[in-house]
Parts: C-alpha cells; structure tokens; sequence
C-alpha cells in the first residue's frame, strides 16, 4: 500500500511546480493591491469616525447620500440601504466601525469566482495534461490502483482550492491592514440580516460568506475533473466548465418559467438564498432540496470520472 | 552477426541450471480494438537473466503488446503471467517486479531529472534517497540531473527513463524501441547497462526494436512479430547443442534445376529461387542429407553444395519481407 498521502502530495508538487500556478497567485496579489488603491482613493467610504463627533458625521453622510440619489436615480437602493445602516448605528447608538482589514477580507468575497477560475484550470489539466504529456503511462504502472491515482489527484484539487482560498483571505487582511489599519480583533457592522438590519461580526460573516462560494467552486471543479478524465483534454475541459460557470445564471433564467428549472445544477448552486431574508428562486425549492440536488449531481461527476479513468485502455498517445 | 560472448554463455549456463526461472509468460495473449484483432494469441517466456528481443516492423503490435504487459491496456483474451503473479488478477503483485519505458521516454518537462525520479520513487514504498543516487550513477546522469527535462536530449531522456524503470529494482525490466533516436555509441551505452543487468542483477529484459541492427547485439533471444503475430523465436548466439536448429543458408548447382525446385518443393516444402545458376534456398541443417539423397534418388545431377549459416538477418528477411529491417 503506497501512503495515499505521497500520492496526494506529489500531485500538490506537481501543481506548484508549474509556472501558470505562479501566474495565477502573481495575478491574485495585483488585484487585491489596485482593489485596495482604488478603495483608498475614494473618499468617504474608507474615513475612520471620530469618538466625539461620529452622530454629526453620520448625519452629514445621511444628507449626501440623500441628495446623491435624487440627483442620480441609480443610486437610489444602494444609498438607501446605506442611509439605513446609518440609521441603525444611530438609534441603537452604537459607533461604527471604521474600514479596516476585516471589512476589505469581506469585499473580496467575489474575488472567490477568480478562485473558481483557477481551480477550473487546475481541476481541467491535472488528468488530461498527464494524457498529453505522455506521462500518464509511467504514472499508472505502479502499485496503486487507478482509483487511488485519481482520487489523489482529486484530493489536490480541492486542497489547492482551499490554499488559494486561505491564500486570498491572508493575503486581503495583510493588505486591508496596510492599506486600512487593523479595526480590533472581532469587529462588528451592520448588515441585512434574516430579520431586517442586525449588528454582526465581520469575521463570522467573511466566514459564511466564503463557504456559500465554495459551494459553486467545489461543483465546477468537480465538473471540469470530470471532462478532464473522460475526454482529456484540458481546453475542453476548461472552454465548457468555465463557459458554464458564466453562463449559468443566464440558463436558470431562460427556463425559469419552467418548473423543472429548479432541477438545474445553477439553480441550487448559491445556498445563500436561503439565509439573510433572502427569497428562494423559486416556489418549492428549500435547502434540503438544493443539497439533495448538489450531492446528486456531484456523485454523477465523482462516478463518470472514476468508471472512465479507471475501465479505459490507455492507448496510443 | 553472431555473437558469442562471455556473458551470453554464462545466461545460457544459469538458464539451464536453475529449476524454473521463468519471468514472464505471455499465454494465447489477445487484443482487439472495435472489430479489428490486433494481437492474435502470442505465447513466449521470458527467462530470468535473459535479453529478450521483440522485433517486428512498425505497427506489427510491440507496443500493444507491451501495454497489455503492464497493464495500461486490458486484455482481450489469454493472460500475461509475471513471476508467478497474473498482471489480471493480481496486478499490484505483478506490476512491483516491472519497470518499464512504454513508446517514449515522456517525463515531466518542467521538472529536474531528479525531481522526475522522487516523484515516481514516492510512488513505490521503501525506495531509499540512495537508491535514487545509485541509479543516476548507474545510468551516468550525474552532471545532468539538476536540469529540467525539456533541456535534455532524447538520448539523456532514454537514460532517464531506464533510471526511472529501475528505482524499485524490478525483476523484469520492459523497455519499448530504447534506441529510437539514438546514435550508435548511445546504443552501445545502452547495451553495456542491459547486459550488466541481466548477466548481475539476473534481470529478465524485454526490448522491443523494429531494427534488428540495433538489438541483435545485445539479445540473447529474438522473437520477431507480425502483424500481431509471433513468427519466429531465435537464439541469437548458437552454442554447441543449438546448431541443430539452426537454420542454414544453402547453394546449390543441380541440374535440371527446374525438376529439383520442385522436388524439394513437393517433399519437403520448400522455396527455391533460381538464380545465376544456383538454387538458393533455407534449410535446417539436419535435413540437408535427406535433400541431396532425393535429387540423387530423381537423376539430378549435383555439381556443388555450399552451406553457410543463415544470420538473422537472412531469416528476418524471409519473415519479414526486404523494406522493413534498416
Ligand atoms: N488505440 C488504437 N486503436 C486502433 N488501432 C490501434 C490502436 N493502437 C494501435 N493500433 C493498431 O495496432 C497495430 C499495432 O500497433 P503498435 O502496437 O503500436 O505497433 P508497434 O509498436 O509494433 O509499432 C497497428 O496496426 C495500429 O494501427
Ligand atoms: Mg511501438
């Protein structure tokens, strides 16, 4: 019995030995750097209160934001779900808490679809490159079976995903810090929560936040491992699992009329809908249905990939 | 091209002595792909401590036959035995005892030699980091080792691919058309490092060619394939008690030639081609008398009998077909 765990880590190797991966970390520290310079350069979303005088400023704020959004229509709910923060700060008053760290981790949330991206590519090449580069033969004539071949290479898959996560969350507070300041151990805000605004910790949220995320990722890279080890190849793999990863919002709505909509992987995909006061996408959908559905959908792409890695000849390169 | 050395006779000398030093055994190996039968029912042994060659042309079938050996490929029908161990039924028992090279020498390009080999040597338990040195040195990529594979040449990426076969001192050693690519002294290099293992480790060695030049020197059995199917075993070094069997290249001026091509023909089914005046045909050496004693018998005159021993090359010619030995 070869330690599963040597497998595993000589996939990890694998993985970080490449430059793309490099690449990909290199691009990640970019964004979070230009988001950071950008947040810091406008204005007033980023001002620290001061303890004596906050009622006044967040007053101030209130009116401009009023006169904002009556003079662009757009702003309308994003300014008044703001001045409703506000108000909350205000009639329990309690100070608010100034932009830090914390608060920058909990915006770059929707850096974790970059994260998905990444995994696609990881997840699309780690069967199919071994194919191309011919390697795939040395690979296999070794005493493990196959199964324990791709599940180790499975298994780097998602570790990869959640290093790059961890990565991302490190890396954010590091610069949110920098650039922000640090804003107490546990800060708190306030938000839209189940019942109407409530003050909560960042971190609990930048928690559940990042684990709605990782719901979609584990699912696309589980699909893109799939194409990867029935057709190998790597392009394809990517092109489609990325393809729906963008599209497939847009396919839920186009057959949103339908009531077999609910059905669709897309649909279930962001369990958030069903926390914060948030309404279901659609009448008869609750989150014991979205998971049955996920873990449904997830045993088709784990068995596909493994009857097919593991039944098919390896034949001429 | 026939080769006696020191080494061959002693392989021959330990065949013969030890009880049952089969390696591997091909039993009534078959594979098809779709409709389209590919192998059809090859069945040879390989003894421990012999160079075992597997010639045929391109697209005769080696490399099936060699996926179907380490098991890349399943097996249509028959089974491919490793000491003792079904490649079927028990494929991590028998695969441990192979270390194989399969159509290329393909490793990971954008890692070092050395990364290459730790990679595979964490693949098989108890691979020490010593054993890793020792096959470097054993193979002589010392210099080189430190370099990423897409530096090397396809001569060091050979060499690289026998170090890599040989980590976890496998008991039979596989490698599919080692000299494509090479130059005469790389195949000389490869031949030096086969033969040590064979005549010191007691290494079974299976080398697949599609140019006899290139393998005969280091063989010591020579099975030739075509169109997935096995035509002909050879020793490649005959020894006292193998001459019996072998074949023999014949000339013969006999008159009228036409009556005596047909003789041997209808009696012993035998080709005969005219030409310049003789008849040249092959034989095994045993049955020359009988021939002669039959012209004699049918009023043919025999004016001159020439035999010499048929190379390989001759046989393979005749088993082949001209275009396809290099
Ligand atoms: N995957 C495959 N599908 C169909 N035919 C194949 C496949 N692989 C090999 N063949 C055919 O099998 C025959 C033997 O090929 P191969 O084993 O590669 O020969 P060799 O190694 O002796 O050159 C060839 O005729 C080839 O066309
Ligand atoms: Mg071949």
């Amino acid at each position: 019995m070869v330690n599963f765990w040597q497998l595993t880590q000589n996939e990890l190797k694998k993985i970080y030995i490449q430059k793309a991966t490099w690449v990909m970390y290199i691009l990640l520290i970019v964004i979070l750097f230009g988001a950071a310079l950008i947040t810091i350069t406008s204005d007033f979303i980023t001002r620290d209160y001061n303890e004596d005088t906050w009622r006044e400023e967040l007053q101030e704020e209130n009116n401009k934001l009023t006169k904002e959004m009556q003079e662009e229509a757009i702003f309308q709910e994003y300014n008044t779900g703001l001045i409703e923060q506000n108000n909350y700060y205000l009639e329990h008053d309690i100070m608010p808490p100034g932009y830090g760290a914390w608060q920058y981790v909990h915006e770059n949330i929707i850096l974790v679809s970059l994260i998905s991206l990444f995994t696609i590519i990881v997840a699309a090449g780690i069967v199919a490159n071994e194919f191309k580069w011919g390697t795939i033969k040395l690979l296999l004539i070794r005493p493990s079976s196959r199964v324990k071949i791709l599940l180790s290479k499975y298994v780097a898959v998602i570790l990869f995903a959640l290093l790059t996560l961890l990565f991302l969350i490190a890396f954010s507070w590091l610069i949110g810090a920098l650039f922000f300041g640090v804003d107490g151990l546990n800060p708190h805000m306030v938000m839209e929560k189940n019942n109407g605004l409530a003050y909560v910790s960042i971190i609990k949220e930048v928690l559940v936040g990042y684990g709605f995320k990782m719901v979609n990722l584990i699912m696309m890279a589980t699909f893109a491992f799939m194409i990867s080890s029935i057709f190998r190849s790597s392009a394809l793999a990517i092109g489609i699992a990325v393809f729906l990863m963008l599209a497939g919002n847009s396919i839920v709505m186009f057959f949103a009329e339908h009531s077999w909509a609910k059905f669709i992987l897309f649909a279930n995909t962001d369990l958030s809908q069903y926390v914060n006061g948030n309404e279901p996408f659609m009448e008869g959908m609750s989150l014991t249905f979205s998971i049955i559905i996920l873990l449904i959908y997830y045993a088709f792409f784990a068995i596909s990939s493994w009857i097919v890695f593991v039944k098919r000849d390896v034949a001429g390169s | 091209m026939v080769v006696l050395s020191q080494s061959n006779f002693n392989n021959r000398f330990k065949g013969r002595y030890l009880l049952d030093n089969t390696a591997m055994k091909l039993i009534n190996l078959k594979k098809s792909i779709g409709k389209k039968q590919i192998i059809k029912g090859l069945e040879f042994e390989i003894k421990s401590g012999e160079v075992f060659g597997f010639l045929g042309p391109n697209g005769a079938g080696k490399t099936t036959t060699i996926r179907m050996m380490v098991g890349l490929m399943r097996i249509t029908e028959g089974d491919v035995v490793i000491q003792g161990k079904s490649i079927k039924h028990h494929y991590k028992e028998a695969i441990r005892e192979v270390g194989a090279i399969v159509e290329n020498p393909e490793m990971y390009p954008f890692m070092t030699g050395l990364q290459n080999l730790n990679h595979f040597a964490r693949m098989i338990p108890g691979i020490s980091k010593e054993r890793v040195q020792e096959v470097i040195s054993l193979v002589g990529l010392e210099k080189a080792i430190k370099q990423k594979v897409n530096k090397y040449s396809l001569g060091m990426r050979q060499r690289l691919g026998i170090a890599q076969a040989l980590l976890h001192k496998p008991s039979v050693l596989i490698l599919d058309e080692p000299t494509n690519g090479l130059d005469p002294a790389g195949i000389r290099e490869i031949r030096q490092y086969i033969r040590r293992l064979a005549t010191e480790e007691n290494v079974a060695v299976i080398i697949s060619s599609h140019l006899l030049s290139e393998i005969e020197l280091m063989c010591d059995r020579i099975a030739v394939i075509k169109n997935g199917e096995l035509v002909a075993i050879q020793s490649v070094s005959p020894i006292a008690d193998d001459i019996e069997e072998l074949v023999c290249r014949v000339q013969l001026e006999a008159k009228p030639a036409n009556k005596a091509i047909s003789i041997m023909k209808e009696e012993f089914g035998m080709d005969g081609d005219f030409d310049r005046g003789l008849i040249h045909f092959h034989c095994q050496r045993e049955l020359i008398p009988n021939v002669i004693q039959s012209f004699v018998k049918n009023d043919i005159s025999i004016y001159r009998v020439e035999v010499s021993k048929a190379t390989l090359e001759d046989k393979f010619f005749d088993l082949i077909g001209e275009n396809t030995i290099g």
